[in-house]
């Protein structure tokens, strides 16, 4: 209001200006008189319409000094929602469990396995505790931050599981394009991009200890676009530092780089099913396993196909629901391994062993879950030179049995008592219990399909 | 290798052209309710979608892969708001990635955000339950707010396909006229229900009871999204024989279990509301929708 009545009064000014030059003067006298009164009638109009606006926010200005007296005396806590609201999401994962095992060892037979892949440790234990923080940056970006807190060695540990940036929609990328950059639980197969917590297990399954460390969260850029079409369409891929499991010890910082293409859809009203294809080509120039013992350089390529299908019998997961859930993997090593404790020495290795996974979920009352797994991993050839090192799997393939069941009192706590029969090698069966516990706090992003 | 790049490439072309089928608006609605006001006051200019169905529980919905693919390609997204959709639709709008159906664009349109807002609450804390701290968002069961929704929505329609102004305009009236002349029926009809204390499942029939005057007595949940216990069921026979209640009310996705139960005990009944239409309902179902749900608490009312 102030500048349109300011841009006004320079118009009269300038008029006035004009009104008293020379020319002006010379003209007419009648007209100059009028023109004269016309600006005096302009001017009052608007000094008029001054005094009017004056009062106006005059007014305006003590209403709004009484209703901030007023609001001390409205509720408190009103205020303190407001106050925090540009603060990022903040959640915490508590995540404790106590495990039994047959067993004192559990090596994997033909596969150098990593620290995370490892089997948890026995006794009473904390999980990975996590505390997510996670915010929209401004109308672009969108930015959060997961550290783990993990017990390793005797001593506590914070670990970055997920430090990213993402693009929100308006960021000036296509429809249905979308870029993410820094450290995340990157695209491959079903659960690699799923915080743990969220599992349907408290293990992961073998496919995912031995080929991607329990999780592939290496430093990277991912891009993915969802194709505009009726039903889901969607491609991706992304190059990453080439640091973390299956890669290791890069020198270039680019040592990895990943591709997929996902489809779903539904059918009918109570069921819907996703399907991907994945691959992660990582060269490794040196990927440590089974305690730094086991050693690989070389070319590392992952391929994966995962099917993920469910079905809510009235149409309303929250009480009655069937997931079938299952995940293929095939890794092609091509380069060198040394496994130091069996001294074999640097030897050429070029083999592929694949692995797979399938898990039906039932949800059969709205707190109270069920579940099977079974998962298996088909070792490769053992070459010459390495017989009777890790990578010997002496015709041994590892394989897992589990049943679970869960108890949800609502969607931020969970207790789950998992019962595992493990063969990984030839010697003896391992029986683990696992009783455990998943508490949410605070903010809890959805989780996605 | 280079014949089955060749393929990819050809069947990514494919995917990418859009099907005929989809002419008109693409309307992304969270609810039935709204894909059925979006077809009231769209006609055939627009396409509505409902994300969910007459039996499910909006408040929890997979962000499933389907879903993804719509937001693609919807031109409106129109939901109820104030949280209720929380738990997936802004995954579901960073996955789609569409630009004009972000929040704050005109093809982003949150019911709560355009109607009075009951029970905002003063304390959030999830030892309360699933409170919202945006208030209740089941406000499509006032019809005064669907008059205000119809409004918004066509205003939404004209700015994002300005050839068709005038069906939009139509149409509106049109529109208007008769839920006016309805809702006057309605009215009439309701005004002896005031005062008639009723229980309720969860606190999903809020603004219907707000508009006709009834009485909530209790709600069978212990709190917010807290399924119905023994103890709170037993304590609510006391209070619920002392106010004299008359019915109980619940949604097709309550569980009918506590209901029954409690209705059994008080003999009195356990009436289930349709609370939303069809998803793929025809245009004139909200009305149909409103002249049921004042049947069945007309039925109840008169009954002993």
């Amino acid at each position: 209001m102030p500048t349109l009545f300011i841009r006004q009064m320079t118009v009269i000014v300038i008029v006035s200006g004009l009104a008293m030059t020379p020319q002006a003067m010379a003209a007419d006298a009648v007209d100059t008189r009028t023109l004269l009164q016309e600006i005096q009638e302009l001017k009052k109009r608007y000094e008029r319409r001054t005094a009017e606006l004056e009062k106006k926010l005059k007014k305006l200005e003590q209403n709004q000094s009484k209703q901030a007296g007023k609001a001390p005396s409205s509720s408190a806590s009103v205020r303190n929602i407001k106050d925090n609201s540009f603060n990022p999401s903040i959640g915490v994962i508590l995540n404790g469990r106590a495990s039994n095992f047959t067993r004192g060892t559990s090596e994997i037979a033909g596969f150098g396995v990593g620290e995370e892949g490892e089997r948890g440790s026995e006794g009473l234990s904390l999980g990975e505790s996590e505390l997510n923080f996670s915010a929209n940056v401004d109308d672009k970006f969108y930015g959060s931050m997961t550290a783990a807190i993990v017990r390793e060695d005797g001593t506590d540990k914070v670990e970055l599981e997920e430090a990213y940036m993402e693009t929100l929609p308006g960021a000036g990328l296509p429809d249905g394009a979308r870029a993410k950059a820094g450290r995340a639980l990157w695209t491959f197969g079903y659960l690699n991009e799923h915080h743990a917590h969220g599992d349907d297990f408290a293990d992961r399954p073998l496919t995912n200890r031995v080929y991607l460390n329990a999780a592939f969260n290496d430093d990277g850029v991912e891009m993915s676009y969802v194709l505009p079409t009726d039903y889901y369409a969607e491609i991706g891929g992304g190059v990453f530092r080439g640091d973390d499991f299956p890669g290791g010890g890069s020198v270039s910082g680019l040592g990895a780089w990943s591709a997929y293409a996902r489809t779903g859809g539904d059918i009918g009203d109570n069921q819907s099913w996703r399907l991907g294809i994945y691959t992660l080509q990582s060269d490794a120039n040196s990927r440590a396993s089974n305690e730094d013992a086991v050693t690989f350089v070389g070319q590392s390529n992952l391929y994966a196909a995962d099917l993920r299908y469910t079905m809510a019998p009235t149409g309303d997961a929250t009480k009655q629901e069937i997931i079938f859930q299952t995940e293929l993997m095939r890794r092609d090593d091509d380069g060198t391994y040394n496994d130091a404790d069996a001294g074999t020495g640097t030897l050429n290795y070029d083999e592929s062993s694949f692995g797979w996974y399938a898990q039906a979920i039932y949800k059969f009352a709205p707190a109270w879950r069920i579940g099977a797994r079974y998962s298996r991993l088909h070792a490769a050839d053992t070459p010459a030179g390495f017989a009777g090192s890790a990578l010997d799997s002496e015709g041994h393939d590892p394989e897992t049995y589990s049943v679970m069941a869960d108890w949800t009192n609502s969607e931020f706590g969970r207790f789950r008592l998992q019962y595992n029969r493990e063969k990984l090698d030839k010697g003896d069966e391992d029986n683990q219990f696992i009783f455990q516990y998943v508490m949410s706090l605070g903010a809890h992003g959805a989780h996605p399909y | 290798m280079k014949r089955s790049l060749g393929f990819v490439l050809a069947v990514a072309w494919g995917m990418a052209l859009p099907s005929p089928a989809a002419a008109g608006l693409q309307i992304f609605s969270c609810e039935p309710e709204w894909a059925a006001l979006a077809r009231d006051v769209g006609g055939e200019k627009v396409n509505a979608f409902s994300a969910t169905h007459a039996r499910q529980d909006p408040h929890h919905i997979r962000a499933r892969p389907s879903l993804i693919a719509k937001i693609r390609r919807a031109d409106l997204v129109f939901c109820s708001g104030a949280d209720l959709e929380v738990g997936w639709l802004p995954l579901l709008m960073r996955r789609g990635a569409r630009s004009g159906v972000q929040p704050g664009a005109t093809g982003y349109l949150m019911a709560a955000e355009h109607v009075p807002v009951l029970e905002k609450p003063t304390l959030v804390d999830r030892s309360l339950g699933d409170v919202h701290p945006g208030g209740n968002p089941h406000v499509h069961l006032d019809p005064r707010n669907l008059a205000i929704l119809s409004k918004e929505l066509s205003r939404r329609l004209i700015q994002l396909d300005p050839p068709n102004t005038v069906y939009y305009r139509n149409r509106l009236d049109a529109f208007q006229r008769d839920w006016r002349t309805a809702m006057d029926g309605w009215k009439s009809r309701v005004t002896k229900l005031s005062g008639l204390p009723v229980i309720v499942h969860h606190k999903s029939f809020t603004y219907l009871i707000n508009w006709i005057g009834l009485k909530e007595v209790a709600t069978l949940e212990v709190k917010p999204g807290i399924p119905p216990t023994a103890s709170h069921l037993n304590n609510l026979l006391l209070s619920a024989r002392s106010q004299k209640v008359k019915v109980i009310l619940r949604t097709p996705y309550d569980p009918a279990e506590a209901s029954v139960w409690l209705a059994s005990k008080l003999g009195i009944a356990a009436l289930m509301l349709p609370y939303t239409v069809d998803k793929e309902a025809p245009p004139g179902a909200l009305a149909r929708l409103f002249d049921l749900t004042v049947a069945l608490l007309e039925k109840a009312h008169a009954e002993p």
